[in-house]
């Protein structure tokens, strides 16, 4: 290996390590129990499993599924089985692929310069009727005629699906 | 709504020939009753004409003042069984009291496409006829409200957490969830049953005219108070549910969930949402035990960022 690439390689090694990070895939925890499967599907093979807790990698999301990584193995699970983000100190963090798949990416966070405007419990205990208010907030009333011309232009297409029970025997 | 002038005219007759038997019974028997369901009409009256038609309502008050509801205008109230028209007065009072501790965020396309997509979303719900209503406040806290009759506000900091409209969708669903099934009706009326028996009003509880306030209590206090756990997953479940029939990608409200569990517990912005609400890991786990396997097939649900209304600050 001669100097120069040697140095070449020097040159590249932080911009490699920064590519790394950038690149790393989000972490995230065990909301429950759950098996991981070799596919996004409910009958697919069972490639490992996971307790509550777990500390996990997230790989990539296909619809109601991601692909993730733990210590012991990497498989498919269901979405609502993962927490995103390390902990709760983990802060304001929507980066990695979920950011991406859930359309964040891009949009950016408009932060307020208006300062922090609370809504306490004491704010509304102290709160006082606003006429004024609620015929503005009554004046943007729309038909439902008015909702489905929304839809219409959004390409929404309404589906059949029946409301979500509680699960059986929870009393959740 | 123009309808609603020929209809209150038609109570009119009704009205006095109520009064007319109550002045004849005062003659022979006691009156009690009578001057009660006498003053329960008039009442009533009075709250379903400043429902429908509130210019009427204000032009009738020669007071420049009407910031604060007059005792006058107050709706007696049937808390056994309410009528559509009375859960709408109900909510119009509670929200008009929250808006007095947050406007709204004046911005009228922003208020506007709110509506839209909450309109659409109700639409799918088992109460389609409400007169549905939807407002983004003034408000770095992230929370959203609903009262009773249709009313859902959002607050600025929760809107400014969303970046598609499948979240929004998701959000005003949960809301929606929460009238449909009478959530803060319910508590309500627990609460005016325990305090008078069975729904019969005492005489001095009905010339009381500040009869809602009293059952809402101080301010906005009833938009602090929370309610069962139970009440918070079934509406994330219906959430789901309206949106998902809606079109909608049926994870939207899971992602905010997520945003607001990485959110944390010690930030004053969630303060009064996570002392009102289970926490968001509690929420997600409950709602991936109801999702199972049902949303395995649904595909093509839409996200539309590209017409999410960003904040302009």
């Amino acid at each position: 290996m001669n100097k120069i690439t040697k140095m070449l390689m020097a040159a590249s090694l932080p911009a490699l390590l920064l590519a790394n990070i950038c690149l790393a895939a989000e972490t995230g925890s065990a909301l429950k129990n759950d098996s991981m499967r070799f596919e996004p599907f409910s009958d697919a093979k069972v490639t490992g499993s996971f307790t509550r807790g777990e500390s996990l990698e997230i790989i990539k999301k296909q619809g109601a599924w991601l692909q993730v990584k733990t210590k012991k193995g990497a498989g498919w699970v269901r979405l609502l089985s993962v927490k995103r983000g390390t902990s709760s100190s983990a802060g304001n963090q929507t980066s990695g692929v979920l950011a991406a798949a859930s359309g964040r990416a891009g949009t950016g966070q408009v932060v307020s310069t208006t300062g922090i405007r609370g809504l306490s419990e004491q704010d509304l205990k102290a709160a006082k009727f606003n006429e004024t208010e609620v015929k503005t907030l009554e004046s943007y009333t729309l038909s439902a005629e008015q909702g489905k011309q929304f839809a219409t232009a959004g390409k929404l297409k309404t589906i059949a699906f029946a409301n979500l029970n509680a699960p059986q025997g929870d009393a959740k | 709504m123009n309808i609603s002038a020929p209809v209150l005219k038609m109570h009119k007759p009704l009205l006095i020939s109520a009064l007319l038997v109550s002045l004849f019974s005062t003659l022979s028997f006691n009156s009690a009753a009578f001057d009660f369901e006498g003053a329960i009409k008039d009442t009533l009256k009075d709250a379903v004409k400043k429902q429908m038609d509130p210019q009427a309502e204000s032009a009738s008050t020669s007071a420049p003042s009407t910031e604060n509801t007059t005792a006058a205008t107050e709706p007696a109230f049937n808390w056994k069984n309410p009528s559509k028209d009375e859960e709408i007065a109900l909510g119009r009072e509670i929200s008009g009291n929250l808006l007095g501790a947050a406007p709204l965020v004046k911005d009228a396309a922003l208020q506007k496409y709110v509506n839209s997509v909450g309109r659409w979303v109700a639409s799918q719900s088992e109460r389609p006829d409400l007169p549905w209503r939807f407002g983004v406040i003034e408000s770095d806290d992230l929370n959203a409200f609903a009262a009773p009759g249709g009313y859902v506000m959002v607050t600025k900091g929760l809107y400014r957490k969303l970046t598609n409209e499948a979240q929004l969708a998701g959000v005003l669903g949960h809301e929606i969830g929460h009238i449909v099934k009478k959530h803060q009706l319910k508590v309500l009326q627990k609460q005016q049953l325990l305090n008078f028996g069975a729904g019969l009003l005492s005489d001095k509880y009905a010339k009381d005219n500040k009869l809602v306030s009293k059952a809402i209590g101080s301010g906005a206090e009833i938009s602090a108070r929370s309610l069962d756990k139970s009440a918070e997953y079934e509406a994330d479940r219906l959430g789901v549910s309206y949106a998902t029939r809606a079109g909608y990608e049926p994870f939207g409200l899971a992602d905010v969930l997520q945003t607001l569990g990485q959110t944390s517990k010690n930030d004053g912005s969630v303060a009064l949402l996570f002392k009102t609400h289970p926490l968001p890991d509690e929420r997600l786990a409950a709602l991936g035990d109801a999702v199972g396997s049902k949303l395995d097939k649904i595909k093509n649900g839409k996200t539309l960022e590209n017409r999410f209304y960003v904040l302009k600050n």
